[in-house]
């Protein structure tokens, strides 16, 4: 059966290279090589909360959809550069304010309908739309209009210069406009549709036929959801699945390394583990405060504890890949009597209570125990909440309802949320805002790093949050794999390339 | 007998646990200065968890924890229960055909799902937990509780009491419970270590006390990542929660052979 489909697949694909009317579709695989064929099984512990990327499905919906069932515009490639994806051409104007892109020819939704620029007005729309929960919906509120004057032309005009537009919108998925019930089906333009998705188990994607870029490499994927990481290995070393898109266990590593039917590679995280602040509300609302906090903690031995040696501190919310990153790990040093004499400066000198509304799943409220015995020792008293998820999002992020908590940021390029003082953790410094607005309409990439390195060394003066270590990335896979990646920026994971045997 | 003294031996085991631990432990339970999972043996005698922390002291406070869920539980389903009980073995025909049905019901319903209800309307935390736990027993107790007074009052010495004259919380007091309470008693140490199980289910589900509290299932749930590199953080309280839970049993078995007038 997966023969006779795989041939099919190969046999539309020829048909369309035939038409030459896209030279990517040209070389073709024989599918007598057998590899082609095999379907690769994935391992992973994010399963989306929905299909929906504006509708809080959560980083699962990236790493399985992104690149692989939607494609955007533009890319964003495992070693962080944005390329053309649905894109083929862009053109700006002189002032920075109207941004022409020619789209791809031959693109087909899954659906069959071919893609016009009326479907990516649509799909930006439905990204700064009043509802979306879209993790750069704010950033794109920077559009002033999306205008489609042909089939293969959109305009996108400015309300001020977006040095980040291109990028931001490599995070925009581009659907079919007429494409209904996105949080449980699909619609998009990828190299693979989306085959059966069983909640709480798998998810699964098959070739698309109509495909306009070449075949992928295998014919195939599967995501295999686990709520554990210890089933998730054994997983692994049953053969169960191929591949885990990012290890969260780190003393389960000692069964793969040295171990010659497993690769492990550990690449580049954008995950930050935050102690999130509500700078709104006192005692948070003083600097001093956040500051004394941040010192009171071991961020050294909490990483030690929970990732054994992997993972990096970085003292702030850019990790090394962004281009303005910058060691800041010495701006609030672990220091016990610094923390106290700061607490007394504040006027909180016997210390205070605060609830950490912590997420239910690791390693939260393992963090979260260390913090409690850390800050005990300055005299604050933690009590810890234990919430879920959905009550996370509810409670912290929608209605700013809380003192403190814990959360892991997966996205690169976001320190410029602390230049909205109504993201959830209430941050708002004027010169941070600036700084960040004018970056964000800076002519040259030189200008616009040079100002988001001040604003990040600011919010680290001032503990905005407090940042306490950047994730390890370990991708395990079996030695029979190649093409995969192991960055994993964004938590996103494209399968196109990967190839079994 | 011997079966009585083993389980008093287990039992005591973990009562000892619990009260040195009121007065001494080998560690601050918050104390994170030990290494990352070191192994049992030297200055931490079963060794530390991921944060470091000594996982003698934890299991130490699991101990107290484990023995007040137990006890929380059965005095709560203890006390509902036999006055539900009670209630209907007295009651007049429709109230204890609703009575029956009412405990049947909850009696189906999982104690899990009811525990989860419970932490959604007040919080996770020990308190939460026994009154699940309790909830979901004493509707094990009532019915249980019901049959036993419905026989002792079937019996002839029961009416020769009320036609001289005794009135019915007398009969109660001299005949009813006198009659009842060995397999009640039995039957309430059984579900003092069903309801140890329970607390070690939910707090290994993260239903329990929240941390830093160190319930034996959730030390079970920390130490389960490291079960290959670190054995002993999850074979430590899985051998406390059997040593407990065999230990009540045992002690249970003794008390059904220990009661006057026992069946068999």
């Amino acid at each position: 059966m997966t023969r006779k489909f795989a041939g099919v697949a190969v046999a539309l694909a020829l048909a369309l290279a035939a038409c030459g009317s896209d030279p990517a579709a040209a070389p073709q695989k024989s599918p007598s090589s057998g590899t082609a064929d095999a379907t690769i099984e994935i391992g992973s512990q994010y399963e989306p909360q929905n299909l929906d990327n504006t509708g809080g499905g959560g980083q699962g919906v990236t790493e399985a959809l992104n690149g692989n069932v939607y494609e955007g515009l533009f890319k964003l490639t495992d070693a962080g550069k944005v390329e053309n994806l649905l894109a083929e051409s862009q053109e700006v104007s002189d002032d920075g304010l109207t941004y022409t892109f020619k789209l791809r020819q031959g693109v087909k939704f899954h659906s069959g309908k071919a893609l016009t620029s009326a479907d990516v007005k649509h799909s930006i729309e439905r990204v700064t739309a009043e509802d979306s929960q879209s993790a750069r919906k704010s950033q794109l509120e920077v559009i002033k209009s999306v205008a489609a004057p042909d089939d293969r032309t959109v305009v996108v005009t400015l309300a001020s210069r977006s040095i980040s537009l291109v990028y931001n919108l490599s995070y925009v998925w581009i659907v079919n406009a007429d494409a209904k019930d996105l949080a449980t089906s699909e619609d998009g333009t990828g190299p693979y549709k989306l085959g059966v998705w069983k909640r709480g188990s798998t998810l699964s994607l098959e070739p698309f036929p109509g495909y306009w870029g070449p075949r992928p490499a295998n014919g195939g994927v599967v995501f295999h959801y686990f709520t554990e990481a210890t089933a998730l290995n054994n997983a692994l070393l049953t053969g169960a699945v191929d591949i885990v898109t990012s290890e969260q266990s780190p003393d389960a590593l000692g069964q793969f390394t040295g171990n010659a039917d497993y690769k492990v590679s550990e690449g580049h995280s954008t995950t930050k583990l935050l102690l999130a602040f509500n700078d709104r509300k006192a005692p948070f609302d003083k600097p001093l405060v956040r500051k004394a906090v941040s010192s009171a903690i071991d961020d050294a031995k909490l990483l030690e504890s929970i990732w054994a040696g992997h993972g990096s501190l970085i003292g702030s919310m850019v990790p090394p890949t962004d281009p303005w990153y910058e060691d800041l790990t010495t701006i609030d040093p672990y220091d016990v009597e610094l923390a106290k004499r700061q607490l007394a400066e504040a006027g909180y000198a016997k210390g205070f209570r605060f609830t950490l509304d912590t997420p239910n799943y690791d390693p939260h409220p393992t963090a979260a125990t260390f913090i409690k015995s850390e800050l005990a020792k300055v005299g604050i008293t933690v009590d810890i909440n234990v919430i879920t998820a959905d009550e996370w999002y509810s409670k912290v992020f929608k209605n700013h309802d809380f003192a403190a908590t814990l959360q892991e940021h997966v996205n690169d390029r976001d320190v410029v949320w602390y230049g909205n003082p109504d993201f959830y953790w209430g941050y708002d410094n004027k010169q941070v805002t600036d700084w960040i607005k004018q970056a964000e309409q800076a002519k040259t990439a030189e200008e616009q790093t040079g100002l988001l390195k001040k604003a990040n060394r600011q919010i680290a003066e001032d503990a905005a949050s407090d940042w306490l270590y950047l994730y390890p990335q370990i991708v395990v896979a079996s030695s029979k794999l190649s093409g995969y990646p192991v960055n994993g920026l964004n938590s996103q994971f494209s399968a196109y390339g990967i190839k079994k045997g | 007998m011997k079966g009585f003294v083993a389980g008093c031996v287990l039992v005591g085991v973990v009562l000892a646990l619990a009260a040195v631990s009121l007065v001494w432990l080998p560690y601050d339970p918050a104390d994170t200065s030990g290494a990352r999972l070191v192994p049992p043996g030297g200055a931490h005698l079963l060794g530390t968890d991921k944060l470091g922390r000594d996982l003698l002291t934890h299991l130490m406070i699991g101990a107290r924890i484990a023995l007040t869920a137990g006890a929380g539980s059965v005095l709560l389903g203890g006390v509902l229960g036999v006055a539900a009980g009670l209630a209907a073995g007295f009651a007049t025909r429709w109230l204890d055909d609703a009575l029956a049905a009412a405990l049947d019901a909850l009696i189906a319903f999982p104690t899990l799902l009811l525990a989860m209800l419970v932490v959604a309307v007040r919080e996770a935390s020990l308190g939460s937990a026994v009154l699940a736990i309790g909830l979901a027993m004493s509707a094990v107790v009532a019915r249980l509780t019901r049959i036993l007074v419905k026989r002792v009052l079937a019996q002839d010495y029961i009416t020769a009491a009320r036609t001289s004259g005794s009135s019915w919380p007398r009969v109660i007091v001299e005949h009813v419970l006198p009659n009842i309470w060995p397999t009640l008693l039995v039957n309430l140490a059984l579900q003092f270590g069903l309801a140890v199980l329970a607390e070690a289910s939910l707090s290994y589900l993260g239903l329990g006390p929240p941390p830093p509290n160190a319930s034996w299932g959730r030390l079970l749930h920390e130490a389960q990542a490291t079960v290959l590199t670190a054995p002993v953080g999850a074979i430590a309280p899985g051998i406390l929660l059997v040593v407990l839970v065999v230990g009540v049993n045992l002690v249970a078995d003794g008390l059904r052979d220990l009661a006057p007038g026992r069946s068999r």
